[in-house]
């Protein structure tokens, strides 16, 4: 499939107050490798805004920055129109971070491992008891109340993470990796939780491996690749900046000849057949699939399977990541 | 709400979670009561006057080891970059470590001091100026530990680095033998370490007398040490906090 990527972000909102996360021209950098450079990016209040990119590509890096946990070099950011490094503490209060790798303290239990972090929050004796019952509830944990977070699952581990970073009912959760090495039932069981925390009010930040889990949760996305910002869009959008031709799939009743299938249907550009299923690559999906028809009755076929095939968000990210291949090494 | 009730919080929470830990036990509790008896069998007429230097030790080694313990294995697990993430100031962190890790020294050595009295028969002649040594050693030593812990991230690193530390400090403080008797020549090292006016303290909370005419010296210049360590510490834990 020949595919082409625009390869510049999309207009930002210029719409401050509705944002939870403005950032511009942001910029890190370790010793000579840039992780980051001049990414520009808008999350709306409300929405869960995916991170994407391989291995890497600086997603990290950028919730380190955005949390506090690591100095830029340059660039302006606001989270909830405050700035991390002018008011460190009034932006802390406001966000909620899930890490990769599970960081509560083994030691202590489920509730205390909350309790603790809702004592550092300001959380008053009687609001930290109700909101830790209540999120012990919706993560499925109350029954390991007491149970020390070291001897949980590793699902459990996630879920209680989660809700640890939820304590304080944060305006902005970000969420780096939330279901990565969970088997299915528990990744599905927390891409629910995720959906129902956004539908509460939350706004999520969430980078992922997993662009299935993104395409289903996320109402916008970023790809970042070697710490630029490469597209932006909603993932319909992305996968439309990557298709410069539709595919169609066609099964016959009988035999077909490659030569004489693009000889009749001009709008088809190549065809290739697998165990009698074709796929056809066209530049115009309807005139395709009315000279397809047209050719079957002409050959006295029928035409027992027909569709278009739709690029998936993970056809369109590894197009972006060839063309990035292009993109001069960085320094 | 305020950092400090932050850093109370953080205090017990590392009082709960890291007290029982096995190091801890070893170097604050059973090496100095092992060396007290092993002085005390060598000579029982004489072992008092090592006492304010065994119990000085105790807070040296019973601070800079939890402060260790915590600092090290909570970067190990990731929990200290939880506690960054949390809307605390970088000194409410080292406040809050700091409080739990010389709350551990003070305790160790009371254990000491108790056990020395109640075994051995020793009397505190001035309390106050005793627990104002304890207060005021335990301070300096939490945040010489956490500074040396915060730049590295095994334990043994840690245990190693303070013990470049540590062992040289017992050797010039006056801990195994009284100022006076000290040799001349080690005499200048002497009055540079924090440790030699701590022992000077506890020295006068027992004996009613030191090296020093009055304990206001002592306390000046163990003061003088805790701020310059406070001053030090908030820097050098923002840089490595999260490496």
């Amino acid at each position: 499939m020949h595919t082409t990527v625009r390869g510049e972000v999309v207009s930002l909102t210029a719409d401050g107050a509705d944002s939870a996360i403005e950032v511009r021209g942001l910029c890190k950098s370790y010793g000579e490798t840039r992780a980051l450079e001049n990414v520009d990016f808008t999350v709306r209040s409300g929405e869960v805004f995916g991170y994407l990119g391989p291995n890497g590509a600086g997603k990290t890096t950028t919730i380190n920055i955005l949390s506090g946990l690591l100095d830029r070099d340059a660039g302006d950011l606001a989270i909830c129109g405050l700035d991390i490094v002018q008011d460190p503490v009034a932006v802390k209060r406001r966000i909620g971070v899930v890490p990769e790798e599970s960081n509560l303290y083994p030691e202590l239990s489920c509730r205390r491992n909350l309790e603790y972090l809702g004592e550092l929050y300001g959380l008053s004796r009687a609001a930290r008891r109700t909101r830790i019952d209540e999120l012990l509830a919706a993560f499925d944990l109350s029954d390991k109340k007491e149970t020390p977070f070291r001897t949980l699952s590793r699902g459990m581990k996630r879920r209680l993470t989660v809700a640890a970073g939820l304590i304080h009912s944060p305006e902005v959760l970000f969420l780096d990796e939330p279901t990565a090495g969970l088997d299915v039932p528990s990744a599905r069981v927390l891409r629910a939780l995720i959906q129902t925390i956004n539908r509460d009010g939350t706004t999520v930040f969430l980078t992922t491996h997993n662009l299935a889990e993104a395409e289903a949760l996320c109402g916008r996305i970023l790809i970042l690749v070697k710490g630029h910002a490469v597209t932006e869009g909603t993932a319909a959008e992305i996968r439309r900046r990557v298709e410069e031709a539709t595919s169609v799939s066609v099964v016959f009743s009988g035999h077909v000849e490659e030569e004489m299938l693009l000889e009749t249907c001009p709008a088809v550009h190549s065809a290739v057949s697998t165990e009698g299923r074709w796929r056809l690559e066209a530049s115009d999906s309807h005139a395709a699939l009315t000279q397809i028809i047209s050719f079957a009755e002409q050959q006295g076929l029928r035409v027992l399977e027909i569709g278009t095939y739709t690029t998936s968000l993970e056809d369109a990210f590894m197009t972006i990541l060839k063309q990035d291949v292009k993109r001069e090494p960085r320094l | 709400m305020n950092q400090l009730t932050s850093a109370l919080f953080i205090s017990r929470k590392d009082v709960e979670s890291y007290y029982g830990k096995p190091p801890l036990i070893t170097w604050g509790m059973l090496f100095p009561a092992v060396l007290m008896l092993a002085v005390y069998v060598k000579d029982p007429t004489t072992y008092l006057d090592v006492a304010p230097g065994i119990i000085a030790m105790t807070l040296l080694f019973g601070n800079t080891s939890m402060a260790a313990i915590v600092v090290t294995f909570e970067k190990r697990s990731g929990t200290l970059q939880r506690l960054l993430l949390a809307p605390v100031t970088h000194r409410t962190i080292v406040l809050g470590k700091t409080a739990s890790a010389a709350a551990y020294g003070i305790a160790t050595s009371l254990v000491i001091t108790i056990g020395l009295a109640l075994l051995l028969g020793m009397t505190v002649s001035n309390p106050l100026v005793f627990a104002i040594g304890l207060v005021l050693g335990a301070g300096v030593f939490s945040l010489l530990g956490l500074i040396a812990s915060v730049m590295v991230r095994e334990v043994f690193e840690a245990m190693t680095l303070l013990n470049f530390l540590r062992f040289p400090i017992l050797f010039i403080s006056g801990v195994f033998m009284s100022m006076a008797a000290l040799p001349s020549w080690i005499k200048p090292v002497t009055f540079i370490s924090p440790l030699t006016y701590v022992v000077e303290l506890l020295r006068y909370g027992i004996f009613g007398q030191s090296y020093f005419s009055s304990p206001w010296v002592c306390i000046f210049v163990v003061s003088g040490f805790l701020a310059l360590s406070w001053l030090v510490a908030g820097p050098v834990f923002r840089r490595n906090a999260n490496r």
